[in-house]
């Protein structure tokens, strides 16, 4: 276990800049300017911001919407592994672990890929580098003939046992759609151990985690409303050690009303953040409002817990979870700007 | 045998040692000032360093935001000279 040696220095000096670049992160207004240009506009603003850097790498391989996507999920890589280099101690094992989710994303994408018999090359286009298994690694998993020989690389890795004991039911079934909630179920409940070891700063931890466990689940409960499922099927997309324990989001799940859906999870959610974005879900929207709402409820709330607490793992959470944002929205909007959308109707998918 | 218990100060020695224990005032005005000034700066300069790597044009404003404390060596430093001087 590595404890920062030279006081609260290190701590400071990355949390500051983890603020300075939370700074220069896209402002709302730009994003409303942005919903009036045209797609290679868009490309150009991007190529003037940070991300030169990768389109410059890329333009010669990619182009169009293309180069901007991917121009994006190098930039976010690449952006999270340098983060990574310069935390100091314990930041670094939270972030480090926080970042873990990346790889199950990738490894599911290697998998799914795989089993459809998609090219390694349109593989590695999707798969973002960001979390512990780095380029290399992942290029030689793609690499590999088949999907269990692609898992079999996994072994030394957390994931592994999760991926084995489910990968022969997702075969069968033709849905990784278990073996992705179990999966993430697995994550969180490392996090929360992890966050619970008596590490110093676990308590902030543990709460940023909470808060996303909350989140995650009171968007799963907005999105199985009005989908005709028993309480039984949907046992194992819950995620326990937050506010809710399964049984509860179970029976909450089925409540019929929206008022009363509200009034249920607000007894139990104590940030005021929340509380105000459930406030706002009492009329029936389209589930990708409710599901802006909340996120950007989740973001204000921690970009607040960032500020209480200057010299924590807030300030770096936040930054990662913000950028993730700045890059969904500007793929959103090159997409969107693609298909010809209008932009309104983009503007609703933008977490800003 | 010489009596060891009695000692007599003369007028000398007691104006030595209180330039002494001045001496040692002024040392210790700079030095504990110094240890304030430095323990001061470390958040400050840990700060300044991680903004300036962000960014490059704000250098100066954080050049000048680090020595602010020390003005505290300063003053240790102004009143080490009052009780010397």
């Amino acid at each position: 276990m590595s404890v920062v040696i030279g006081g609260p220095a290190p701590y400071v000096y990355v949390c500051t800049r983890m603020r300075v670049r939370k700074s220069k992160l896209l402002p709302r207004e730009e994003y409303l300017r942005m919903l009036n240009m045209s797609l290679p506009q868009i490309t150009r603003l991007i190529e003037e911001m940070e991300y030169k850097k990768e389109i410059d790498e890329l333009a010669s391989s990619f182009d169009g919407i293309d180069l901007v996507e991917e121009a994006l999920s190098w930039n976010l890589a690449k952006e999270f592994q340098a983060i990574l280099a310069i935390t100091p101690g314990i930041l670094k094992q939270f972030t480090k672990s926080y970042l873990r989710r990346w790889d199950i994303q990738n490894v599911l994408t290697i998998i799914r890929g795989k089993k459809q018999g998609m090219s390694a090359g349109k593989i590695k286009e999707v798969v973002v580098p960001a979390g512990s298994l780095d380029v290399l690694f992942l290029d030689r998993m793609i690499a590999e003939e088949s999907a269990e020989r692609s898992i079999e690389m996994l072994k030394n890795l957390p994931l592994y046992s999760v991926i084995e004991r489910e990968y022969s039911g997702a075969v069968e079934t033709g849905s990784f759609g278990r073996l992705e909630n179990e999966l993430y179920r697995q994550f969180y409940a490392d996090l929360i151990e992890e966050a619970r070891s008596g590490l110093k700063g676990g308590n902030q931890f543990l709460k940023s985690i909470q808060l996303d466990i909350d989140i995650r689940n009171i968007k799963t409960i907005f999105r199985l409303r009005g989908q005709p499922v028993s309480g039984e099927e949907t046992a194992d997309v819950w995620i326990p050690g937050a506010s809710f324990s399964v049984d509860e989001l179970k029976r909450i799940s089925q409540v019929e009303t929206i008022d009363e859906l509200v009034d249920t999870l607000r007894k139990k959610v104590k940030s005021p953040a929340l509380v105000d974005a459930l406030e706002g879900l009492r009329e029936e929207k389209p589930i990708h409002e409710v599901e802006n709402s909340l996120t950007r409820a989740q973001l204000d709330y921690m970009d607040r817990l960032s500020k209480r607490n200057p010299f924590s793992i807030y300030p770096i959470l936040v930054y990662l979870e913000k950028k993730k944002y700045e890059v969904t929205n500007l793929r959103a909007l090159a997409r969107g700007k693609q298909a010809n959308l209008p932009a309104e109707r983009i503007e609703n998918y933008l977490v800003i | 045998m010489v009596d060891l218990g009695v000692a007599t100060l003369t007028l000398e020695m007691v104006a030595e040692s209180q330039m002494g224990l001045k001496a040692l005032g002024a040392g210790l005005a700079v030095g504990l000032t110094g240890i304030g000034a430095g323990v001061a700066e470390m958040g400050i300069g840990s700060a300044a360093v991680g903004a300036t790597a962000e960014n490059k044009d704000i250098f100066g404003l954080a050049l000048l935001l680090t020595v602010i404390p020390e003005t505290i060596v300063i003053f240790g430093l102004v009143v080490s000279l009052l009780i010397l001087f």
